[in-house]
């Protein structure tokens, strides 16, 4: 048994940058398929509710749009989903049921946090005409 | 006169586990020794029972494909690979050749990073960190090479009824054989290091040795089963998904110790890399993999199927029963790691206290490594905490074999 040659490998590593990253200054780079954050675009969404039965996780509550925002007249329920990405395992099974195609997805990932995490700020953002009455 | 001397050896309780939270399943391996040699362990589990069969039977079909992708972390492609294709064979869906490829593709990445993980766990476990970190380094690519494919570094959920959840583009094909060829040559450098490095040899080799015949009694399966010259492989004796096209090669070694089982995985590592390889030259274009999960039978037929697949670890089979209706009726699961574990206890016997967590490992318990053990002197019944990597390095009073001692 002879022993690896370490000498090659330990010139190499002198000039190599570090494995590691300094990570809340420099981002891990992720695809840009990756399965992120995602949000319903509540211009697209009715309000079917099919998301919420068919979650594995059972992450998505159907979630009363507040009385400031104008609703689409397709979704004459005014209910749209909440992600709580507490519980969200990141599957995209409400992606691909959707029958209208609603949801936004993204790459996003930091979520980790003692906040609140869910997604009604970033579907009720996809709202025209944001609080226009009263 | 005395004429009879009954000899009473000290006997040392050593509870390993149950609690760690490095690998995933918590188990309790109750240790007696007699000075410095294991005569008998026994295995304890349960401790991580979670209800998932039962979970199941509440959930529906499809949504049952994501719940068995959570038994385990690692092996998550194939847990999800064998219940679809149970679906499947209820349903009467044979998937197309591209899908079936892209299926092994995702199959092999993940028996890759599996077996670095536990290499790399081993390296550890006897004391080589350096080794361990190089080869999680590597592993990392495995990761991004899964993250290319299916979307999650870890977590999958790639599988669906019909084919896949996602296509695969040239351009990423492209890059998923650059980051396969670069591991590869890792692989071989690793596989050189196992074999050539003499601290890795002094601890692994002639430890645990498995008889072939106790191998077959004790129905292991997997590297464990390999390494001792049984040639039990499901990708080759089921031909399930495109295995019937890209014949895998099996490794198998004839040593029976912990060193023929790390060896197994890494020429296993390799060979999955170059059908990784293959699968990506020859990636059929006959047709789009993705199927309409909109359009899918809520309600399945009444019937049963049994399936399996080899995972990482062995034989992994599944068992669903449909009535009719949204939910299946049963499904049974019988994991590689509950036969290898619990059916191995007579393997630590005669080794010593420092072997003990890496025979453990060599069988790739998808279990709770240990960190901490508590030692009982049953004859004083005194009780003492100690780091289980000072056990497995042979520090202080419980060394035992000298190495790192010298």
């Amino acid at each position: 048994m002879g022993k690896p040659r370490l000498l090659p490998s330990v010139v190499k590593n002198l000039t190599l940058k570090p494995a590691t990253i300094q990570y809340p200054y420099v981002r891990t780079e992720v695809e840009a398929s990756f399965r992120g954050r995602h949000y319903a675009d509540l211009q697209k969404c009715t309000g079917c509710s099919l998301c919420a039965i068919e979650c594995p996780a059972d992450a998505i509550v159907m979630y009363q749009i507040p009385a400031g925002f104008q609703a689409p007249k397709i979704n004459p329920r005014r209910i749209f989903p909440r992600i709580d990405y507490g519980r969200c395992v990141f599957c995209y099974r409400c992606v691909a049921v959707c029958p209208f195609n609603a949801y936004v997805t993204t790459n996003f990932y930091e979520l980790a946090g003692p906040r609140k995490n869910d997604s009604v700020e970033l579907s009720l953002k996809t709202l025209k005409g944001e609080r226009s009455v009263s | 006169m005395v004429d009879k001397v009954i000899e009473i050896p000290v006997s040392v309780e050593i509870p390993v586990g149950p609690q760690h939270p490095a690998l995933h399943e918590p188990v309790l391996l109750k240790a007696y020794a007699d000075g410095e040699v294991v005569v008998k362990v026994e295995v304890n589990t349960g401790y991580n029972h979670r209800g998932i069969e039962k979970l199941l039977e509440v959930n529906s079909f499809y949504k049952d494909i994501f719940i068995v992708g959570r038994v385990c972390g690692i092996c998550n492609t194939v847990h999800t690979n064998v219940y679809v294709r149970a679906l499947e064979q209820i349903l009467g869906v044979e998937p197309c050749r591209r899908a079936r490829y892209l299926r092994v593709l995702a199959m092999e990445l993940e028996r890759i990073h599996s077996h670095m993980l536990i290499n790399a766990v081993m390296a550890e476990v006897i004391g080589f960190d350096t080794l361990f970190m190089n080869i999680m380094l590597d592993r990392e690519k495995v990761m991004k090479a899964k993250e290319l494919l299916t979307g999650g570094r870890v977590m999958a959920d790639y599988m669906m009824v019909g084919g896949v959840r996602r296509d695969l583009s040239d351009e990423d094909a492209g890059r998923l054989a650059r980051i396969i060829s670069s591991v590869r040559e890792r692989l071989e450098y690793y596989k050189k290091v196992f074999e050539e490095d003499i601290t890795i040899g002094k601890r692994l080799v002639n430890v645990g040795v498995l008889k072939r015949r106790d191998a077959v009694s004790h129905s292991l399966l997997g590297p464990v089963a390999r390494g001792s010259g049984v040639r039990i492989d499901a990708r080759v004796s089921d031909k399930y998904d495109a295995y019937d096209e890209l014949k895998p090669e099996v490794v198998v070694r004839d040593e029976g110790d912990s060193w023929a089982r790390m060896m197994v995985r890494w020429g296993e590592a390799l060979i999955s890399a170059d059908l990784s390889l293959r699968v990506l030259q020859s990636l059929p274009r006959d047709c789009n993999p993705v199927p309409d999960e909109k359009k899918l039978p809520r309600k399945l037929p009444a019937g049963e199927a049994y399936t399996r697949v080899e995972a990482p670890r062995g034989e992994l089979t599944y068992f669903v029963m449909s009535d009719g209706g949204v939910n299946p009726y049963r499904v049974k699961i019988r994991t590689p790691s509950f036969t290898n574990i619990i059916n191995s206890a007579f393997l630590y016997e005669g080794y010593t206290i420092a072997d003990l967590p890496v025979i453990l490992a060599s069988l790739d318990p998808c279990i709770s490594c240990m960190e901490r053990a508590l030692v009982t002197d049953l004859k004083t019944g005194s009780r003492k905490v100690i780091p289980f990597t000072e056990l497995s390095r042979g520090g202080g009073k419980w060394g035992s074999r000298g190495y790192y001692l010298q």
